[in-house]
């Protein structure tokens, strides 16, 4: 199947240089030559199939309004060694450490501007410090982080590097669940040979890590009342919401079904008000509360920050963590983990420049075809540049905006993405995968198993996001050990 | 349970079933057209059709005569009837979308199947067998969704919010086709019609004639069919079955405590069932059925209404 597979000059998950298989891929190597062209085709359609049925699907928004898409998804999983995996682990642990101490310093003593570690503008120009609002409120854990998905790619010799660090709302957990079960159900061969580290007991450990925010005022004699607050049905990760609160057992709320009064947050059900206690908001901060934020929301609820600052309500991921999750602030991250907490960062990020320095931004402008260049309020690979792609009048367009506002834009060196084979319409290809790894923090951190990874499907393409046509893959960690010298 | 979601399965439920009753009453029409003495009985037959689907007043703003064909389309996949077929089941599908979180999972896969499907059927050429594949597809997913509710979910308060909306608006849909049945009885009361024919097509509307006929072999007394449509305790479409289970629902959801809020809800279910059980249909004329007809869809309505408010379904109204 794989015969005419060539892994070029990127790092390949699976196949070795040579054309044979990587050790710890060899069982699935065998297993799927002796599938026939017929099967594959017939399991990949079933798969497809099984999504759009169930209608795990994610909403795409153009100008005529939304439309329903499922994900694609690719049957090759990436199979992560034991030992490489419990190094991410660890390093996602530190990075959500450091990261959850520079977002309660600065909202309270702002250490490390004091020591000069990071400038003061970058953080008070930000949009998503949310000074007035919630500074001096002390959260309970003192924790900001309840939720991170860590956008993580390998370069070419195969290191691991963060790309990005998703604070505020992340999400696509729902889909590593869905992923796994379509998986078990079309390749059902797959799973006998291998020993995966199983997804039960995740949703347990989320459930476990929502209800250990107990707000301050919380009655200690009563079980607390937690809450997923969507944006509702037309959001683009609605499935994802549904699925969660279902998963956890908590009500799914939208924001006309709360209410504020004397500062305490109630639903409403059909026996009159309920207290509410903690809230997994999946709503952004901006359209929180229109008291507070912006006052056009029509999402949200009034009120609900005054609850939160007086400790009747807690909030996850807390109000204000775009600050820390910000592509420039981004850059910044290594240094938080030194000062914090004087280690070295476990896993490096990738080199990054500011075009606010003169310097780097002739620099940029001179080598533009050679950068990706990424708007640093944006999400979702919108407004970026990948300069090796680009036709000469979208980089001409580029520097135009750069010269406009440069303390808008970031760049980075064109990083040779690894890459692992797909299986689409017929045929393998190497696609660039990247992963998102779930880090949960409660009374304890854990982070989710693999993780959900995400691939380019379009050949060529560097962008794995859903809403620009990438797929999912399933994610296995081995159990066993002595795999890991492929 | 939050009220938006009791909310949303009430009207899920209320809208899988008014497709179901509708597509019921499309189907048999469109096989009785083909039986038609003539166009005008024809045409008639039509008039009453929309007067049981929709409402005339809202089909005549849109177009200025009654078309065969524009009304068919206009009931079935027309985006511009809140009640065409199509209307009902995405407003179902939005329903449960809204909710999937506490609906069996194969509910909702059953109304997105119906959805997906929806796409290429409204593709295809319009012809009286592709018609009638769609009616029958409609109503084969209202089945299989009530199937999916019996086998699989808890009888707690989902559950009854849903059953509640089913049996009102069955209740309701009966007593439409029945008080159109009775006016164009009255109508043509000198005129030596087959009135036969009406009732048969009543109970056929309502999917009772098999039973019928076994508790009335071969006969079609109009007082026959309108005692068994109205009152027969055990057919699941009669007027009574479905009020004495909203009835025993709302008890159930109530523990059979009658509380402050609940209490204008129970009076109105225990003069509505008094009102049934008081009628003598033997000794009516047809105008005395027409206006006990009119007056029961009344007290539908305003059941519906307090049901709604006494479970907070309506958005109280602020007082500043």
């Amino acid at each position: 199947m794989l015969t005419n597979y060539q892994t070029g000059v990127y790092f390949d998950e699976m196949m070795k240089q040579d054309g044979a298989p990587k050790r710890h891929y060899q069982w699935f190597y065998q297993l799927v030559n002796q599938f026939t062209e017929r099967d594959l085709m017939k399991k990949h359609e079933t798969a497809q199939l099984n999504f759009l049925r169930q209608g795990i699907t994610f909403t795409v928004y153009n100008h005529t309004g939304g439309t329903e898409r499922t994900m694609p998804f690719d049957f090759v999983p990436i199979i992560i060694p034991r030992q490489d995996w419990e190094e991410i682990e660890k390093g996602m642990k530190q990075r959500m450490t450091a990261l959850n101490h520079f977002l309660e310093d600065i909202y309270h003593d702002q250490e490390i501007i004091e020591a000069g570690v990071i400038p003061r503008e970058l953080i008070e120009n930000n949009p998503y410090y949310y000074n007035k609002q919630v500074s001096g409120i002390d959260i309970p854990l003192r924790n900001h982080i309840f939720l991170a998905g860590v956008d993580l790619i390998r370069d070419e010799k195969g290191q691991y590097r963060v790309l990005e660090d998703n604070l505020r709302n992340p999400s696509g957990m729902s889909y590593v669940f869905q992923n796994r079960y379509v998986m078990r159900q079309v390749y059902p061969e797959l799973f006998f040979q291998h020993s995966i580290e199983t997804l039960e007991h995740q949703l347990s450990e989320l459930h476990q890590a929502v209800t250990s925010h107990l707000p301050a005022n919380a009655n200690p004699t009563k079980a607390a009342t937690a809450v997923l607050l969507t944006p509702g049905i037309y959001n683009s990760a609605y499935y994802d919401h549904v699925f969660l609160a279902q998963q956890m057992g908590i009500e799914l709320v939208e924001g006309r079904d709360l209410i504020v009064k004397d500062d305490v947050v109630y639903m409403k059900t059909i026996k009159g008000l309920k207290r509410v206690d903690i809230i997994y908001r999946r709503i952004d901060d901006d359209f929180l509360d229109p008291e507070a934020f912006r006052p056009d929301s029509a999402l949200g609820v009034s009120g609900l920050l005054r609850a939160y600052q007086k400790g009747n309500v807690s909030i996850l991921n807390g109000i204000g963590n775009g600050v820390a999750d910000d592509k420039a602030m981004y850059v910044y991250v290594p240094d938080m983990i030194r000062f914090y907490l004087g280690e070295d960062p476990i896993i490096p990020n990738v080199e990054t420049y500011f075009l606010s320095d003169p310097e780097r931004l002739d620099y940029v402008l001179d080598h533009i075809h050679e950068l990706v260049v990424k708007n640093v309020g944006a999400s979702g690979g919108y407004d970026m540049l990948i300069g090796p792609q680009s036709e000469e009048s979208e980089r001409e367009e580029f520097k135009k905006k750069i010269i406009e506002n440069p303390h808008q834009y970031i760049a980075q060196p064109t990083i040779k993405l690894s890459r692992a084979p797909a299986y689409q319409e017929g045929r393998f290809y190497p696609c660039h995968v990247d992963l998102r790894v779930f880090v949960m923090n409660g009374e304890k951190t854990n982070v989710l198993h693999g993780g959900l990874s995400r691939v380019a499907l379009k050949e060529g393409s560097l962008v794995v996001n859903s809403s620009q046509g990438g797929g999912g893959k399933d994610t296995w960690i081995l159990t066993e050990s002595g795999d890991q010298h492929a | 349970m939050l009220s938006r979601v009791a909310d949303s399965l009430y009207w899920m439920s209320r809208n899988i079933e008014r497709s179901e009753n509708n597509a019921r009453v499309l189907s048999v029409q469109l096989i009785h057209m083909l039986e038609a003495q003539n166009q005008e009985a024809s045409d008639r037959d039509w008039e009453e059709i929309v007067e049981v689907c929709a409402s005339a007043k809202d089909y005549y703003s849109l177009y200025d005569r009654l078309d065969r064909e524009t009304l068919i389309q206009y009931l079935t996949i027309s985006p511009f009837n809140v009640n065409s077929l199509m209307n009902c089941m995405n407003y179902a599908r939005e329903n449960a979308r809204s909710t999937r979180d506490i609906l069996p999972e194969e509910l909702w896969e059953v109304l997105n199947a119906f959805h997906l499907d929806q796409k290429e059927w409204q593709e295809l050429p319009n012809t009286r067998q592709h018609t009638q594949d769609y009616l029958d597809r409609v109503i084969k997913t209202s089945m299989t969704s009530q199937g999916v509710i019996e086998s699989s979910m808890s009888r707690g308060t989902p559950y009854t919010f849903i059953k509640v909306g089913k049996w009102l608006e069955r209740a309701e849909k009966t007593a439409r086709i029945l008080n159109v049945t009775c006016e164009k009885n009255r109508k043509e009361a000198d005129v030596p019609t087959d009135h036969y024919y009406y009732w048969l097509t009543a109970l056929q509307f309502l999917n009772g004639y098999d039973a019928y006929i076994k508790e009335h072999p071969p006969t079609m007394e109009s007082k026959h069919v309108l005692s068994f449509l109205i009152k027969e305790g055990t057919f699941p479409r009669s007027i009574r079955y479905c009020m004495d289970h909203v009835f025993e629902a709302v008890n159930k959801l109530e523990d059979g405590k009658i509380s402050h809020y609940s209490e204008d809800l129970f009076q109105m279910l225990e003069l509505i069932q008094d009102e049934i059980t008081r009628t003598n249909i033997e000794e009516m004329d047809m105008n005395e059925l027409m206006s006990f007809l009119d007056h029961f869809q009344d007290r539908c309505m305003t059941l519906s209404r307090m049901f709604s408010q006494t479970y907070y379904l309506i958005e109280p109204v602020h007082v500043k």
